[in-house]
């Protein structure tokens, strides 16, 4: 009999959880968007509470909510694919033990050496504004609102290179503000992306170092 | 055409290109996921150091995703580090390698074959996990073992580059290295033989990026046609990368089947073979397996299935964090091809 679940697309992996006995926790889409279901199929004792766990950090951490059967979704009805799976990934970097709080949305943007704030304008909208007018903040200011646009798929805004909106057309400021943390170095976090897709494929010796 | 057969039949004839009850589901490489080793608590590295976990996740292979065989030996580097290789074990998501910058031979003269080749803890393992899936499931399923071929032991022991030099320099030494390390090839395979393995795949990587197909007739035609002479079980030989330029020598080994790679397509393929050889693949594993859905799996599986490939499976070992849905879907197509066949 087999033990292994109809979950539907697996949208993101985590192959190793730092945070609780190397097991995989995957984020999966058991009827199709936008409904996901964080899941494990490791028996280990207290895996289920740090599934658990997770779930409830994308609640807190991008405004998610739970339907009826469990699974989570955001309030919009949409799937915002890629932000969803952002927002899985920063879940599972937390310890669990750290008590989980929305991030603001402000960060200190080192580069331009100027607080950084993203504000709703309703409907969806969000404008990137620097809170200290320094030299060369504006170009950083379109970089991170560019940044937010590649993280969470959301539209641009012609001639307002300082704006994006979600396409739903719904608010969504606590995924604004865990997708700006990583705005300001998309760069990175695509590598980061790449160099997780590239373990455990298996090369030829050939090609083997 | 048989109505019903047990997984190990259907593999069994399928090897001997004798008529089956459907095309069935072989993974001559690896099927082994970090979901399946958390499923069954059996995780790399220490799945492939424990018998009862490498039994346990090789089992899942069958008892999970519904493949006709099961096979334990998920990696490339058992018995080379039994040779004395440097491992790299790795974690649980990636593979262990054998560290090829250091390498332990560099003449003829330097192989040596260990009286303990087969009962070092990293081949015992092999060959104890393949006694307890034999004892675990009968005759019901086809269980396939592993040995490396010469050329591959070659790049682990004296390091890629110094072999394909040597292979370039001194062919008369270079065939004196193959010669002696065929040996190990022979023995490790015999072991798992006797520990009860049904077939035998044999990964020889003279690869298509770094090795023609001329250099395939003229250093391993021979010594695959012999492999196949004095194994007693049906061998898979598994090269990767494109391999159309040797499929034609390969045919003449006497070799049971070819795990073939998805760089060569399935109907240039079976037209090479020309049912001369089995074919077993080839479901691409980066681009497909890892990165599609079962859609496009899907896809890849009915193609494969129209080519006439007499066994379908992924191309080599899969990426370990391929989805088990991915995996799933391809016994699902099989099953419905057959279906649909049969309506027709």
């Amino acid at each position: 009999m087999a033990q292994t679940l109809d979950l539907g697309s697996r949208v993101e992996l985590v192959s190793m959880d730092l945070h609780f006995d190397d097991i995989s926790i995957a984020l999966y889409c058991p009827d199709g968007p936008p409904c996901y279901q964080v899941h494990t199929y490791s028996h280990l004792l207290g895996a289920a509470e740090r599934v658990a766990g997770i779930a409830d950090a994308m609640q807190v951490l991008g405004g998610m909510e739970q339907t009826s059967d469990g699974l989570l979704r955001f309030p919009c009805g949409h799937a915002h694919l890629l932000a969803v799976k952002r927002l899985f990934l920063e879940a599972c970097k937390l310890p669990p033990e750290q008590p989980v709080k929305p991030r603001p949305l402000h960060i200190f943007d080192k580069k331009a050496n100027a607080t950084i704030a993203v504000a709703s304008l309703g409907q969806g909208l969000y404008e990137v504004r620097a809170t200290e007018q320094v030299r060369g903040v504006e170009r950083r200011v379109a970089t991170i609102a560019r940044g937010l646009i590649r993280l969470g798929e959301m539209e641009e805004i012609a001639d307002q290179p300082n704006q994006a909106r979600f396409g739903c057309g719904h608010s969504h400021d606590a995924l604004i503000g865990l997708l700006l943390i990583r705005a300001p170095n998309v760069r990175a976090a695509v590598r980061e992306a790449e160099a997780m897709a590239s373990r455990g494929v298996l090369s030829a010796p050939s090609a083997q170092e | 055409m048989p109505s019903s057969m047990t997984s190990r039949e259907r593999v069994l004839a399928a090897l001997a290109r004798q008529p089956v009850d459907r095309t069935p589901l072989c993974n001559p490489t690896s099927v082994a996921t970090v979901e399946l080793m958390d499923l069954v608590d059996a995780p790399f590295p220490a799945a492939n150091r424990e018998p009862e976990l490498m039994a346990r996740l090789a089992a899942t292979g069958y008892t999970e995703l519904g493949f006709d065989t099961i096979m334990p030996v998920f990696t490339i580097i058992q018995e080379s580090s039994a040779l004395g290789c440097k491992i790299q074990w790795e974690q649980k998501d990636n593979w262990p390698t054998v560290r090829m910058s250091e390498p332990i031979w560099h003449e003829p003269d330097d192989i040596k074959i260990p009286a303990d080749l087969c009962t070092h803890p990293d081949t015992a393992c092999v060959t104890e996990a393949i006694k307890i899936l034999r004892k675990e499931y009968g005759d019901e399923v086809a269980i396939v073992g592993k040995t490396m071929g010469p050329w591959s032991l070659g790049y682990h022991c004296f390091g890629v580059e110094p072999f394909l030099l040597l292979s370039l320099d001194d062919p008369g030494e270079t065939k004196l290295c193959l010669d002696r390390m065929k040996e190990i090839t022979i023995e490790f395979g015999q072991a798992q033989i006797e520990a009860g393995a049904d077939a035998l795949c044999l990964p020889d990587h003279a690869t298509g990026d770094l090795v023609s197909g001329e250099y395939y007739e003229r250093y391993l035609r021979d010594l695959h046609i012999e492999f196949a002479e004095r194994l007693s079980v049906p061998i898979i030989l598994h090269i990767c990368g494109r391999t159309v330029d040797r499929m034609e020598y390969i045919a003449q080994t006497g070799m049971a089947a070819f795990h073939f790679d998805s760089k060569n397509t399935p109907e240039e393929s079976t037209q090479i073979m020309r049912d001369r050889i089995s074919l077993v693949g080839n479901i691409n594993n980066p681009e497909t397996l890892f990165s599609k859905g079962p859609e496009v799996v899907g896809a890849e599986v009915v193609r494969n299935l129209e080519a006439g490939v007499q066994l379908i499976g992924p191309e080599c070992a899969i990426p370990l964090q391929t989805s088990i849905e991915n995996l799933k879907a391809i016994p699902r197509t099989v099953q419905e091809w057959h279906r649909d066949q049969a309506h027709n």
